[in-house]
C-alpha cells in the first residue's frame, strides 16, 4: 500500500492552471524527489498535500484511504508534515517551545508551561534525528542548519498524533545551506527513511539524485514521468523537465532583428549589490539579452538594480554612452527605462485603478496637457493601445482587476510604450502564468519593439523561453556572470548547454 | 477574480452607506424632535460641522495614501493658540501664517515618516504628544483670549443671510481638493500609493512626494480648522480641538474611505462628517447624556471599519 497517493489533482487559479491532473504515488519509507521548472506546479502540489490549497478536482489517499485535507492541522492528523522553505520557527522562543508549539499536549497543564515535560517531549523528537541541539537554547542563537533540524524535529511530532509513520515534506531545504551542512541534512534524510517517508524538493538536480530513491518530474502541472535515482544523470532529468524545444515560430524567430555593432544602448560595468557582484554586460539597441540562472543566482536583483529599485554598492550604468545614476525608480523612468515585474498582481498593476490609469501610471505626460489630465487625449491614447495589443476589456475605465491575467499583462506592457520614449525594457518573467496564445502575442510585441531599436533584458519564465527569444544569453551563478552565450536564430544553444553553467 | 466579484455588493453598500446613514439620521431626529428641521438648528449643525469637515478632508488624503494622521486635532489646538497670540500683531496676516505653519508641521511629520521609514501611526502619535505639550507651553497652559477678532470675523458671517461662512469655506475646501484630484494625475498617484505602494513605486510614481504632500495638506487643513474654532470662540486654547480627533477619524471611516488606503474620497468624508455631527447634535435631542458621546465614536469607528475593510488585501491584521 502506498503511504500517500495523489490521483488526477487539478487546481485552477484565475488565468492559470497550476495543477492539470497530477498523479503521484509515494511508497512507505522511500525518499521521493520532486523535480520541475518554476511554474511546473511543485509548490501548489505540496500545498495541497498539507491542506493549504484545496484542489478543484482529484483525490488524495493516505495509506489507501481517501482524505480531504482542509488545514495544516488536518494534514498533521493524517501524518503529513512539511518543512517550509521559509523557516516557520519563532526566533525568540527556545527550541523546545518551538517543537511543541501548537500541539503542547502534556507540556501545558492548567495553562501553565511545564518545562521539564516540554523539554522531554522536545528531546524525544531531537533524539529521533540524533541531533545534539540543546532544547532550551533560544532559536535565534542557533545556526540556520540547526534551526532546520529543529524544524524537522517539530514536524516529527505528527508521528505521535497520527499513530502512523509520518510523511515529511522538505521544500527546497538546501537552498541556503553550506555543502557540509547539506551532507548533515542528507544523513538526516537517510535516517528519517528508517521510520518515515520523505518527499524532497530541490532545484539542484544532482542533490535530488543523490538523496532520493526515485524522482518524479512535473511539467505544466502534469506528472510527465519518473526515474529511479540510481544510475540516472541530471541531464536526463532536465530533458524531462523542459520537454521538447518549442518550434522557432512560437518565438517569432524570423522577426528577430540583426544587431548592428554600434554604441551599446545599455552598458553595465562592475555593478555590485547585496546579492550580485561585479556584473558587466552590454545590450545593443534592438537586442534582446536573456539572463538565466537558478533561484538565488541574483538575476532578479540585477534587473531591479537597473530600474533603481535595488541599491548598488559599486559599478556604473551607461545609457547610450551617458553615465546615469539611478537613485529611484522615477529616475529610471525618466531615463527611458521600463520594468515589468514578475509579480503582476502585487507589483505590476494597481488592481483598483482602471485600465486607463494603469496604462498611463508611469507616463502621465502622455495623457496630460500641462498639469491637467486631458480626458480626450487619454481616451484616444488608451483606446489605440487597447486596439493595437488587442486587450480584451469592457472599456478603458474598467478596473484592471476584472481583466484576465494575459490582458492585465498587456496593459502593464503598454504602460511603458504609451509615451514612445522607451529605450530599455526590463522584463522579469513577462509571461508568467499566461496561456500559450497570449505568450505568443507578448513575444511578437517584444520582436516589434526590438525592431524599433528598444533594447530588452529578459528574465525568461523558462529556459526554453529565454533561448527562444534572446539574441544573447548571460548565465548567472551565485551573483556573478558565469558565462555569455551567443544565441542567434538558427544557431540556438540547447537549454541543456546552459544548465551546465547554471549549477 | 473571485475577490473582485465578491467585493461588488460590499462596495456598493459602502458607496451608499454614508448617504443612507445621513438620511436615516435626519429622519430619526425629525421624528424625535419636529423642531429639528428648522433653519436655526440646521445652521447650528452646519457651523458645528465646519471645522470637523475641514479636519477630516485633510486627513482623508493621508488615509488614501495608506497612512493615518493622528496629530490633526493636537495640531489644530496648537494652531488656535498661535492664532490667538499672533492676531494682535499680525492682524489679517495671522490666518495665512497659521495655516502655513500648520502645513509645515504636517510636512515635517510626512518627511519623518518617509525618510526615517517609521509607520505614520507612530510618527503622528508622537507628533500629537509633542504638539499638545508645545501648545501648553506656548499658551502658559491657559486660554488665550482674542480681544479684537475682526480679522477672523468673516467666518462668523452668513452667506446670503443663511449659509454660515465657515460651512461654505469647508465646502470650498472639499470641492477644491476633490477637483484638483480629479483633473490631475494626483488621483492615480494617491490611489496607487495607498492601494499598492510597491506597484506604484515600480511604475515610477513619486510615492514619497505624494505622501509628504498629503501630510502637508492635512496639516494645512488642521490650521484652517483652528481659524474656524477661534472665530467662534473668540479665544485659542491648548486643548480646544483635542476632542475632534475621534470624530474626524470616525467621519473618514463612516464615509467609507478604506483605512487600508487606495479607495475613498473627500466627498465621502464630507458625508461622514455630517453624519458624525448629526449624531453629536442629536444625542441630547433623544435624551442621551453627552458623556456617552465618546462611546458612540469608538463604536462607530470599529463598526464602520469592520463593514468596509477589504480583508482580501490584508492577510494579517495587526
Amino acid at each position: 500500500m502506498n503511504a500517500l497517493e495523489v490521483r488526477g489533482l487539478v487546481k485552477h487559479y484565475p488565468g492559470v492552471t497550476a495543477l492539470d491532473g497530477v498523479d503521484l504515488a509515494v511508497r512507505p519509507n522511500e525518499v521521493l524527489g520532486l523535480a520541475g521548472e518554476n511554474g511546473a506546479g511543485k509548490s501548489t502540489l505540496l500545498k495541497a498535500l498539507v491542506g493549504l490549497v484545496t484542489p478543484d478536482a482529484g483525490t488524495i489517499h493516505v495509506r489507501g484511504e481517501q482524505v480531504k485535507l482542509r488545514s495544516v492541522v488536518d494534514a498533521a492528523n493524517h501524518g503529513i508534515g512539511m518543512v517550509f522553505q521559509e523557516q516557520s520557527l519563532v526566533p525568540n522562543l527556545t527550541a523546545a517551545e518551538n517543537i511543541v508549539l501548537g500541539s503542547e499536549g502534556p507540556a501545558v497543564r492548567r495553562g501553565i508551561y511545564r518545562w521539564d515535560v516540554m523539554r522531554r517531549l522536545a528531546q524525544e523528537q531531537l533524539d529521533k534525528i540524533g541531533s545534539p541541539i540543546d532544547p532550551l537554547a533560544r532559536t535565534d542563537s542557533l545556526s540556520f542548519a540547526d534551526r532546520q533540524m529543529v524544524e524537522i524535529a517539530k514536524v516529527l511530532r505528527i508521528e505521535e498524533r497520527s499513530q502512523h509513520p509520518p510523511v515529511v515534506i522538505l521544500d527546497e531545504p538546501t537552498s541556503v545551506l553550506e555543502s557540509k551542512e547539506i551532507e548533515t541534512l542528507f544523513a538526516q534524510i537517510r535516517r528519517l527513511r528508517e521510520f518515515a517517508t520523505v518527499i524532497f524538493v530541490s532545484h539542484r538536480l544532482d542533490e535530488v539524485l543523490d538523496v532520493c530513491d526515485r524522482v518524479c518530474v512535473l511539467r505544466g502541472g502534469k506528472s510527465v514521468g519518473e526515474v529511479a535515482a540510481a544510475g540516472a544523470v541530471p541531464r536526463e532529468l532536465h530533458r524531462m523537465m523542459i520537454g521538447s524545444t518549442g518550434s522557432d515560430d512560437h518565438y517569432h524567430g524570423s522577426a528577430a532583428t540583426t544587431v548592428v555593432e554600434e554604441q551599446p544602448r545599455l552598458s553595465v560595468r562592475g555593478l555590485s549589490g547585496a546579492s550580485f557582484h561585479d556584473i558587466s554586460f552590454d545590450v545593443a539597441p534592438g537586442e534582446i539579452v536573456g539572463i538565466v540562472g537558478v533561484h538565488g543566482s541574483g538575476r532578479e536583483d540585477v534587473c531591479r538594480a537597473l530600474f533603481g529599485a535595488e541599491p548598488t554598492t559599486a559599478g556604473e550604468i551607461r545609457m547610450d554612452g551617458t553615465r546615469i545614476d539611478l537613485p529611484s525608480t522615477r529616475a529610471a523612468c525618466a531615463a527611458g527605462i521600463g520594468y515589468v515585474p514578475a509579480e503582476r498582481k502585487t507589483e505590476g498593476m494597481v488592481g483598483a485603478l482602471s485600465v486607463a490609469e494603469n496604462m498611463t501610471l508611469a507616463k502621465q505626460q502622455a495623457r496630460c496637457a500641462g498639469p491637467f489630465v486631458a480626458p480626450k487625449k487619454q481616451a484616444t491614447l488608451v483606446d489605440s493601445w487597447i486596439r493595437r495589443l488587442s486587450i480584451r476589456t469592457p472599456g478603458r475605465d474598467t478596473p484592471i482587476q476584472r481583466l484576465s491575467g494575459g490582458n492585465q499583462q498587456k496593459v502593464i506592457l503598454a504602460r511603458w510604450l504609451v509615451a514612445g520614449d522607451i529605450r530599455l525594457l526590463l522584463l522579469d518573467h513577462p509571461t508568467r502564468g499566461l496561456d500559450v496564445g497570449v505568450r505568443s502575442e507578448v513575444y511578437r510585441l517584444m520582436r516589434e519593439l526590438a525592431a524599433t531599436g528598444v533594447a530588452t533584458v529578459l528574465l525568461g519564465d523558462s529556459l526554453e523561453e529565454a533561448v527562444g527569444m534572446a539574441d544573447r544569453i548571460l548565465v548567472m551563478n551565485d551573483g556573478r556572470v558565469a558565462t555569455e552565450v551567443p544565441c542567434p536564430t538558427g544557431a540556438k544553444p540547447t537549454p541543456l548547454d546552459l544548465v551546465k553553467e547554471m549549477v | 477574480m473571485s475577490t473582485a466579484v465578491a467585493m461588488k455588493p460590499a462596495q456598493r453598500l459602502t458607496g451608499f452607506m454614508p448617504l443612507i446613514a445621513l438620511a436615516a439620521l435626519v429622519a430619526a431626529l425629525t421624528i424625535a424632535d419636529p423642531d429639528f428641521l428648522t433653519q436655526r438648528s440646521l445652521i447650528a449643525v452646519a457651523r458645528t460641522a465646519a471645522p470637523l469637515i475641514v479636519l477630516a478632508a485633510g486627513a482623508t488624503l493621508v488615509v488614501l495614501c495608506g497612512g493615518i494622521d493622528l496629530s490633526i486635532a493636537a495640531l489644530a489646538s496648537l494652531s488656535t493658540v498661535f492664532l490667538a497670540l499672533w492676531l494682535p500683531n499680525l492682524g489679517g496676516l495671522a490666518t495665512p501664517a497659521v495655516i502655513a505653519v500648520a502645513a509645515a508641521i504636517g510636512a515635517v511629520q510626512g518627511v519623518a515618516h518617509v525618510l526615517l521609514r517609521i509607520p505614520s501611526f507612530i510618527v503622528t502619535l508622537g507628533g500629537m504628544a509633542i504638539l499638545s505639550a508645545v501648545a501648553l507651553v506656548v499658551s502658559g497652559a491657559g486660554t488665550v483670549r482674542v480681544v479684537d477678532d475682526s480679522p477672523v470675523h468673516w467666518l462668523d458671517l452668513y452667506l446670503g443671510g443663511y449659509v454660515p461662512m465657515s460651512a461654505a469655506t469647508a465646502l470650498i475646501v472639499v470641492a477644491v481638493i476633490a477637483v484638483v484630484l480629479r483633473v490631475t494625475p494626483l488621483r492615480s498617484w494617491i490611489s496607487a500609493t495607498g492601494y499598492s505602494e510597491s506597484a506604484a513605486r515600480l511604475a515610477g510614481t513619486p510615492v514619497d512626494l505624494v505622501k509628504i504632500g498629503a501630510f502637508c495638506v492635512s496639516g494645512a487643513c488642521a490650521g484652517l480648522a483652528a481659524v474656524m474654532l477661534v472665530s467662534r470662540q473668540f479665544s485659542g486654547g491648548p486643548t480646544m480641538a483635542d476632542n475632534l480627533l475621534l470624530p474626524a477619524v470616525a467621519a473618514i471611516v463612516v464615509g467609507g474611505t478604506a483605512i487600508t488606503g487606495g479607495h475613498g474620497s473627500v466627498w465621502r468624508s464630507l458625508a461622514g462628517a455630517l453624519v458624525v455631527t448629526l449624531l453629536r447634535v442629536g444625542l441630547p435631542i433623544v435624551g442621551v447624556p453627552s458623556a456617552y458621546e465618546q462611546i458612540l465614536y469608538g463604536a462607530i469607528i470599529v463598526v464602520a471599519v469592520a463593514l468596509t475593510l477589504d480583508r482580501s488585501k490584508v492577510s494579517i491584521v495587526k
